[in-house]
């Protein structure tokens, strides 16, 4: 409808390309990707990306946030790294199978892998990272919650770790892949997170680059990992500049100074289309933004009344102004990116209807009174919607209060910083209506957000409980071959659209300027990207 | 007064919602949530947390940065030249410029030029000075390409040629918050002097113009100057928040914009004392200043 | 009073009326999204264009206008309160409270003023009384200064001395007699305080500490219009160019008042 035309091909392209290579496994790190028409990559020169803040060297600290993780997927490497068409990919571990069970993981892990300071990495350094920083809870590492499936890790031999589980959990390859490198024993056996020397200076990693300078406040510079066990990387140098200012970093680009970046300001999109030297790529995430209703207010249990708001939204309006065309409409908790699972033929599900919608409130004993405003009881539906200070959320929530406005429902906005509105929403729980997304590994096991234990203080945020949503989400982790766990996750999505615990929203593509020099990135997102440091590189001028 | 203001900002950064930025993230699960808030001791009444900060602070270690773990000196430190650095640049261009101008202003009061030069002054001072950071970046870096936009050294490069560069734009923009008032300072307070019986005097005696303004009437008419400048110096300081801000500029100023947001109580505890230390020396500096230049003081 | 400062105070009344009837009369909400139509250029229905959610561009500018004028007032007239309360009671009593109520007044000015305020709207919470409440005690300084300076100058004066001997005293004295003749520099300061009052709120605003959405401001206005200025720079140049009009009027009105009213200035 309001696509972008000449977007949709080139986005057509990659779902056709990633559901055409969905089934094979990624190539080895370290070898040179088809040079195809860009011509045969040379060594030499320096790319710069910018971050917004100084970074933490150590990707399960819980300091590390959005602007380290860039640096610690490039220079951490882990078990497994997202593959080219997403799946699980080898990076640290070679090959890996499950147990009859389903109990346990068994990872064949590489051998003559070096840390950066000539050391050699083995399975020790992989039970150290789980069993002595991550599952420990009074370290508060970050992404703990991922695997409270994982009992421990117990080393087979030198190169071979087995992860037992305490329940079946298939997708643990793919959350290997996610923001989960490993760490050095030999070094952080003392203290694992917090060692500044190690965390905010150089630290010790086995990827193609490593950190060779860090000056806080203004960048991180990456040189070769000359102890890398995989083909030399390219580039001579790979530099971080801090610019937190996301203009500054457009004028940067403008100007020349920066290599590859993420347009967090879409709106900046058409100025920087038009600069020479650089190009614009649309890059698929698995993201979705939704509304949460909080199900503890018995007036959003109805789901007639979450089916009427969804269909109140104008959810391509919102694409179109506030992501500038660069999404999709969503009605399910899996993205268009996950292709092996996604059903497009949900798309096109709750088109925009204030009509519809005003009918459904009506139907579930909503009735309109002389304004227009819905009444039941005698009380107006009214309530506010807690709206945090970061990203889109400002405007899409005035677009939102808007819609619900035209069918009748009186959202108030209640604008708060970021850091009180987790302590309100997140921490206590106190809301009744938010706008917020989920970032998540590769794989569409959604359990955390979903399932009934996880209401109240789990993840699972608008508090849905629904036996039998629990029975798919645990199907979808137990199945253990493709196939069958394609068919239970067509089924949740299915499920979810039509019973909505969250309301979904959309899709959000990623945008990245990039110089037309730089060659050899994946076309994944800039995060997933950075595993392939070592593949890029720079054409002459 | 710094122990005052140490407590003061103590207390209330501790009672502010939510909690340092590496708990209130929405990804973090409640236990992992109760484990860091004991790692970092938060689970502790603030009063014994103040006085705890306080015993150490007065030996010098002002605590460790709930966000990075690192001390909270090395943090001020890593971005205290710089703010320093861009604060005095400002204030060096405020006096290089903004004395002359005045001056001149005094000297051709009535004329046009004096009448161009305060509306110019006027205007310095009206506009919102982030907005006019982006106005320049917006020119020079991107439309111009004569100056860098961000940052303070180049990616690759560090020499001082490179700094100066960096420097130019952030430091004019920070500059225009006291640059006009130091211009109508020197202004009225030049004119002021001009009218006194000494000058025309000098002037009656056949002295010329020039060699009676610089001998007589500067001398006199720059110290309520001085005093004016070091009146300035906390509003530079504080405008260093918003230029480092829409610049890029790794100094004290964005250090405490990221520290209240993320609740970083041990690192906004010290940032104030540390810029309660520095305003507190710059008035001495003025005090010492101001003595030297006037002649009357220094009795007593 | 200088042209410069007639001229001010004609487009500071402009701006007032505008600030409120413009809203009665232009009838378009400020908060009205029409996101297909965003970043639209002027036309009849929207003369100086919407904003990237097609919100009406005018409508904004002219509620914007209310809050703005708002809270650089109502702050002013809080830096006014604490200011006079101050310097008169330190002027007027003189002894300890004096040396007490001026050295806090000096400590205070010697604070950078907006480092606190970032430090106090994060724990109080942004929003307009929070606002107005921290611009005021961060701005009372200036103001106590020149009170305390006209107190001390007036207490000496003749008909202050006739007043005394005729057996006025304490807080009539100081209420009746000598605070009158403070209230021409108290104007200056006033308008200088609103003036710096609105330029803080646009900083603290556009830090998004401040006025907070969708109640529009100039200062927030501005936070969100530098997402655009690149492809719509009219988003931002509006709200600045009205910050600056406004602020400068101010400054203008308060040179001319200080102009008309010091008889030593007087030519």
């Amino acid at each position: 409808m309001f696509f972008r035309r000449p977007l949709a091909i080139p986005a057509l392209a990659l779902v056709g390309l990633l559901l055409v290579s969905a089934c094979t496994g990624a190539a080895q790190p370290g070898a040179s990707t088809a040079p195809s028409a860009q011509g045969a990559p040379v060594a030499g020169g320096t790319v710069t990306i910018p971050i917004g803040a100084d970074p933490t060297l150590n990707p399960w600290s819980p300091n590390a946030f959005v602007e380290s993780l860039f640096i610690n997927r490039a220079i951490f490497e882990g078990l497994t790294k997202p593959g080219k068409d997403l799946a699980p990919a080898p990076d640290l571990a070679e090959s890996w199978t499950t147990a009859a069970d389903g109990l346990s993981w068994t990872f064949k892990l590489r051998s003559g892998v070096k840390w950066s300071d000539g050391n050699p990495f083995s399975a020790d350094d992989v039970a150290f990272t789980f069993n002595d920083i991550v599952l420990k809870p009074d370290l508060g590492a970050q992404n703990r919650a991922s695997y409270a499936a994982v009992k421990t890790v117990t080393v087979v031999d030198p190169n071979t770790v087995r992860f037992d589980l305490s329940r079946k959990f298939a997708a643990l390859p793919s959350f290997l892949a996610y923001n989960a490198g490993i760490l050095p024993k030999h070094v952080l056996s003392a203290n694992p997170l917090t060692t500044t020397s190690f965390n905010k200076g150089v630290p010790v990693s086995t990827g193609p680059y490593k950190v060779e300078k860090y000056t806080s406040g203004q960048s991180v510079s990456l040189v070769r990992n000359d102890n890398y066990f995989g083909s030399k990387g390219y580039l001579d140098k790979v530099v971080f500049t801090v610019v937190p200012d996301p203009n500054t970093q457009i004028a940067q680009a403008l100007s020349g100074d920066i290599t590859i970046m993420i347009l967090d300001n879409k709106a900046a999109v058409d100025r920087v289309k038009t600069a020479s030297g650089l190009s614009v790529v649309s890059r698929p995430l698995v993201q979705y933004y939704w509304l949460a209703l909080n199900q503890t207010d018995p007036r959003f249990t109805d789901v007639r009344v979450r089916q009427a708001f969804v269909y109140a939204i104008d959810r391509q309006a919102i694409i179109k102004s506030v992501e500038l065309g660069y999404g999709s409409i969503a009605n399910s908790p899996i993205t268009p990116a996950l292709a092996a699972y996604y059903d497009p033929s949900l798309a096109s599900k709750y088109p925009y209807d204030p009509t519809k919608a005003k009918d459904l409130l009506t139907q579930a004993g909503w009735k309109a009174d002389a304004n227009g405003v819905m009444q039941k009881d005698g009380k107006p539906f009214q309530f506010t919607m807690d709206v945090g200070q970061r990203g889109v959320l400002e405007p899409v929530n005035a677009l939102i209060q808007q819609d619900l406005k035209k069918v009748g429902v009186i959202a108030d906005l209640n604008t708060m910083e970021w850091n009180s509105y987790i302590q309100k929403d997140v921490v206590r729980r106190e809301y009744s209506a938010t706008v917020n997304w989920w970032t998540y590994p590769s794989d569409p096991d959604v359990f955390p957000y979903y399932h009934s234990s996880a209401a109240g203080k789990g993840f699972n945020i608008p508090g849905y409980q629904d036996p039998k949503l629990d029975d798919l989400l645990v199907q979808g982790q137990s199945a253990s071959d493709l196939e069958s766990r394609k068919a239970v996750y067509k089924q949740l999505q299915a499920y979810t659209s039509e019973t909505l615990p969250y309301l979904f929203l959309w899709y959000p593509q990623e945008i990245d300027v990039v110089s037309t020099q730089l060659k050899g990135v994946p076309e994944l997102g800039l995060r997933d990207a950075m595993h392939y440091l070592g593949e890029w590189w720079l054409a002459k001028k | 007064m710094i122990v005052f203001a140490s407590a003061l900002t103590f207390f209330f950064v501790n009672l502010a919602p939510g909690g340092p930025a590496s708990i209130m993230r929405f990804d973090v699960s409640p236990e992992q949530r109760e484990a860091l808030i004991r790692l970092m001791g938060l689970d502790r009444p603030v009063p014994e947390r103040y006085v705890e900060w306080l015993a150490s602070a007065l030996r010098g270690d002002l605590g460790t940065s709930l966000l990075t773990n690192e001390p909270v000196i090395t943090r001020i430190g890593d971005r205290l030249p710089n703010t320093l650095t861009l604060a005095g640049s400002a204030l060096l261009l405020s006096i290089i410029a903004g004395i002359p101008i005045g001056v001149v202003q005094a000297v051709r009061r009535g004329k046009p030029i004096d009448h161009l030069l305060s509306l110019v002054t006027a205007v310095g001072l009206s506009v919102p000075v982030f907005w006019l950071g982006i106005v320049l970046i917006l020119l020079f870096a991107v439309s111009l390409h004569v100056l860098p936009s961000a940052g303070v050294t180049a990616a690759g490069s560090d020499t001082f040629a490179d700094r100066l560069a960096h420097l130019a734009l952030p430091a004019l923009a920070l500059a225009t918050t006291i640059l006009p008032t130091v211009v109508r300072f020197t202004r009225s307070s030049t004119i002021e002097v001009l009218h006194e019986d000494y000058v025309r005097t000098a002037t009656s005696k056949g002295l010329r113009p020039f060699t009676v303004l610089t001998r007589h009437a500067l001398r006199n008419a720059l110290i309520p100057v001085v005093s004016a400048i070091g009146a300035l110096v906390p509003r530079l300081i504080g405008g260093t928040v918003v230029t480092e801000q829409v610049f890029g500029w790794p100094g004290m100023g964005r250090l405490a914009l990221e520290a209240a947001q993320g609740r970083d109580y041990p690192l906004v505890t010290g940032l104030t004392v540390v810029v309660a230390a520095i305003a507190v020396l710059a008035s001495l500096l003025v005090d010492i200043a101001y003595t030297r230049i006037d002649p009357r003081l220094r009795l007593t | 009073m200088s042209r410069l400062g007639v001229g001010a105070l004609i487009v500071l009344g402009l701006v007032a009326l505008l600030a409120l009837a413009g809203p009665v009369l232009w009838t378009i909400a400020p908060e009205t999204t029409d996101p297909l139509h965003g970043l639209a250029g002027p036309s009849a229905l929207h003369p100086l264009g919407t904003d990237e959610l097609g919100r009406d561009m005018l409508s904004r500018l002219l509620h914007g206008s209310r809050v703005t004028l708002l809270v650089g007032v109502a702050a002013m007239l809080a830096a006014i309160l604490i200011g006079v309360f101050v310097g008169a009671i330190a002027g007027f009593r003189g002894g300890w409270i004096d040396g007490v109520l001026m050295r806090f007044t000096d400590a205070m000015l010697a604070v950078p003023a907006f480092f606190f305020i970032l430090v106090v709207i994060t724990v109080l919470g942004p929003g307009v009384a929070t606002l107005i409440l921290v611009i005021g005690a961060l701005s009372w300084m200036p103001v106590a200064r020149v009170v305390y300076g006209e107190t001390l100058r007036w207490k000496t004066a003749e008909f202050v001395v006739a007043a005394v001997s005729l057996g006025a005293s304490g807080p009539r004295l100081l209420l009746r007699h000598i605070l009158p003749q403070v209230i021409p520099s108290l104007i200056v300061s006033a308008t200088l305080g609103v003036a710096f009052a609105i330029l803080t709120e646009s900083a603290v605003s556009y830090l998004g500490l401040g006025v907070q959405p969708p109640l529009p401001s100039w200062g927030n206005m501005l936070q969100r219009a530098q997402l655009y200025v690149f492809t719509a720079p009219a988003l931002a140049i509006y709200p600045g160019l009205a910050i600056t009009v406004v602020v400068l009027a101010f400054n203008f009105l308060g040179d001319g008042l200080r102009d008309a009213l010091d008889p030593r200035r007087r030519r």
